[in-house]
């Protein structure tokens, strides 16, 4: 660990040591090393890769084989008292569904020692739950119930909180209500650690990104950060001109250039350095003649990073 | 959205300490959904009540015999199993038991109140159908036995399940285990086996405090109010097994 290693955050509340969990034959992390520390982060990666482990090992609910996790120096598995600092929103569709939200709500509240009265409609409210408040979770959607586990989550006022795939089932208008409201938390100072299948909300989401891998970190930072980090991989550029053909023979010469193809949509340019190839093009086309209508790179998004990463 | 407000009251109440918040969240949340199931065990002891009458015995005698053992050989093991899986075993399986377990609330104040949020929910359940028989039968004046010993039985057998749910990753499987291999058919040849055992504990309650003949009284098992201390730490030491065993629970599935 250094200072200025991406997978640590500085004034970290949530440390990870070296954890190893498997379950059975199955490795579910692997020796993973990382740190939580305020603002948002998200967690990264495929079914299987640990994201869910590692946030039931972050907050106890199951105990490393190897290593150590920290929340704020204490063991969340042999230390109860961790629960009254930190939350989870688990991504298990399960709630009790004899009670109505506002039971579970009070019910999460009573045993955190909550004695604000007001503090479980509060959290409904924040979640824009307050007016389905005391009809049962039985007959709620997916995304309604997950809003009423984030409204338990929240009464306590954790200063971390676990997020779980928690915009699952959430409509378009509740995922942005949903991904503002984590914003909000992380920029008051709280941590928020996020999962997401959907990639396109982890950018919006997160200051910080964890990407897993079959149990193991394979990257860290700002998406766009680990972008830069992962230099020795090829990236596309898609250029858009009047004369594809020729522009692809010139650039073919091009040092930075890997190789060339031409689509319906344009020509596919395929780089080790994107950046030394932007400077390349226009004098070339200049040089040719050629208009260049535009020049736009095609894996700049967490998707297209997140295949290279699992492939 | 399709969100259909409901009430909106936005009124809150004081907050309850955790050991009650527990029991009346048990009593709420692993009632069984269907009214009918809370019937059926009154339905069993009211036929095996009335099977009671066709013994040529006196009345008393015969409830013990019959109504009696029936009651603590199917329903009340029965009835408590369906309950004592809820408590904790299904609420494990399906991930629930995370929103109690993640708190700052002592293990054995979550035993506890699951326990006598059970028991409430047994007695409910188990106190009509304990009298129903006995008045079923004939014998109204061992009514408050059968209660006792219902009452003492379903206490005993729920801190069973409860250990037996934070223990087993099928617990319904090993709670049948203990009822049928364990309590008939060890319990019946050893007597050391019935001494420890709910079924018949609670049968040697009812006997002890019906006070019928001798005979029914099983040799080296405590009867009557003797009986019911039996139950009493039976019920403590299956209390504290579950709460151990739930220090070491991973309440969460390997699901990732």
């Amino acid at each position: 660990m250094t200072a200025t290693d991406p997978a640590f955050a500085p004034d970290a509340t949530v440390e990870v040591d070296d954890a190893s969990v498997w379950f059975g034959q199955k490795v579910a992390l692997s020796e993973l090393a990382c740190s939580f520390g305020p603002g948002v982060t998200g967690l990264l990666g495929p079914n299987g890769a640990g994201k869910s482990t590692l946030m039931r090992a972050v907050t106890g609910l199951i105990d490393v084989n190897t290593g150590h996790v920290r929340v704020e120096g204490r063991d969340p598995r042999r230390d109860r008292d961790v629960h009254r600092r930190i939350a989870l929103v688990p991504e298990d569709e399960a709630v009790p569904a004899q009670l109505t939200a506002r039971e579970l709500v009070r019910y999460v509240a009573d045993l955190h020692g909550v004695r604000d009265p007001a503090a479980a409609d509060r959290a409904l409210e924040l979640v824009d739950m307050l007016p389905a408040a005391d009809r049962r979770l039985r007959g709620f959607s997916k995304g309604m119930r997950q809003r009423a586990k984030v409204a338990a989550a929240l009464v306590t006022d954790p200063p971390v909180l676990v997020l779980d795939e928690p915009l699952n089932g959430a409509d378009p208008v509740q995922r942005v209500r949903l991904t503002d409201l984590f914003r909000r938390l992380g920029a008051e100072g709280r941590t928020v650690i996020v999962s997401s299948h959907v990639l396109s909300e982890v950018e919006r989401l997160a200051d910080r990104v964890l990407v897993l891998v079959h149990g193991r970190l394979a990257a860290a930072g700002g998406h766009r950060a680990i972008r830069d980090a992962m230099d020795d991989r090829p990236r596309h550029v898609l250029i858009r001109s009047d004369d594809p053909r020729r522009l692809a023979a010139a650039l073919l010469g091009v040092p930075t250039v890997a190789g060339v193809s031409l689509t319906d949509a344009g020509l596919v340019v395929t780089t080790d350095r994107a950046g030394d190839l932007a400077v390349a093009v226009a004098p070339v086309a200049r040089g040719l003649g050629v208009h260049l209508r535009e020049v736009r790179p095609l894996d700049d998004s967490l998707e297209s990073l997140f295949r290279e990463l699992v492939r | 959205m399709s969100e259909r407000a409901g009430r909106t009251s936005t009124t809150g109440r004081p907050s309850r300490p955790p050991l009650a918040a527990i029991v009346a969240y048990t009593v709420r949340a692993c009632v069984p959904t269907h009214g009918v199931l809370l019937l059926l065990p009154l339905a069993g002891a009211v036929l095996f009540g009335l099977l009671s009458r066709m013994s040529d015995e006196a009345t008393a005698i015969a409830f013990v015999r019959v109504g009696g053992a029936a009651m603590h050989t199917l329903v009340v093991p029965i009835t408590c199993l369906v309950i004592g899986d809820a408590l904790l075993g299904a609420e494990i399986r399906s991930g629930v038991f995370a929103f109690t377990w993640l708190s700052p609330v002592r293990y054995s104040t979550i035993v506890i109140g699951r326990w006598l949020g059970g028991c409430l929910i047994a007695a409910v359940i188990l106190v009509p159908a304990a009298a129903a028989a006995a008045i079923a039968a004939g014998s109204p004046s061992s009514v408050g036995a059968a209660i006792v010993a219902a009452v003492g039985g379903s206490a005993a057998y729920l801190a069973l399940f409860l250990a037996i749910g934070a223990s087993f990753k099928r617990p319904v499987v090993w709670s049948l285990v203990l009822v049928i291999l364990v309590e008939r058919l060890l319990g019946a040849a050893l007597a050391g086996v019935a001494q420890l055992s709910p079924g018949w504990l609670a049968q040697s309650v009812l006997v002890g405090l019906t006070g019928p003949a001798g005979d029914l009284q099983r040799e080296g098992v405590p009867s009557g109010w003797a009986a019911v201390g039996r139950l009493v730490l039976v019920a403590i030491i299956g209390l504290a097994i579950a709460t151990r065993r739930l220090r070491s629970l991973r309440p969460a599935s390997s699901a990732d």
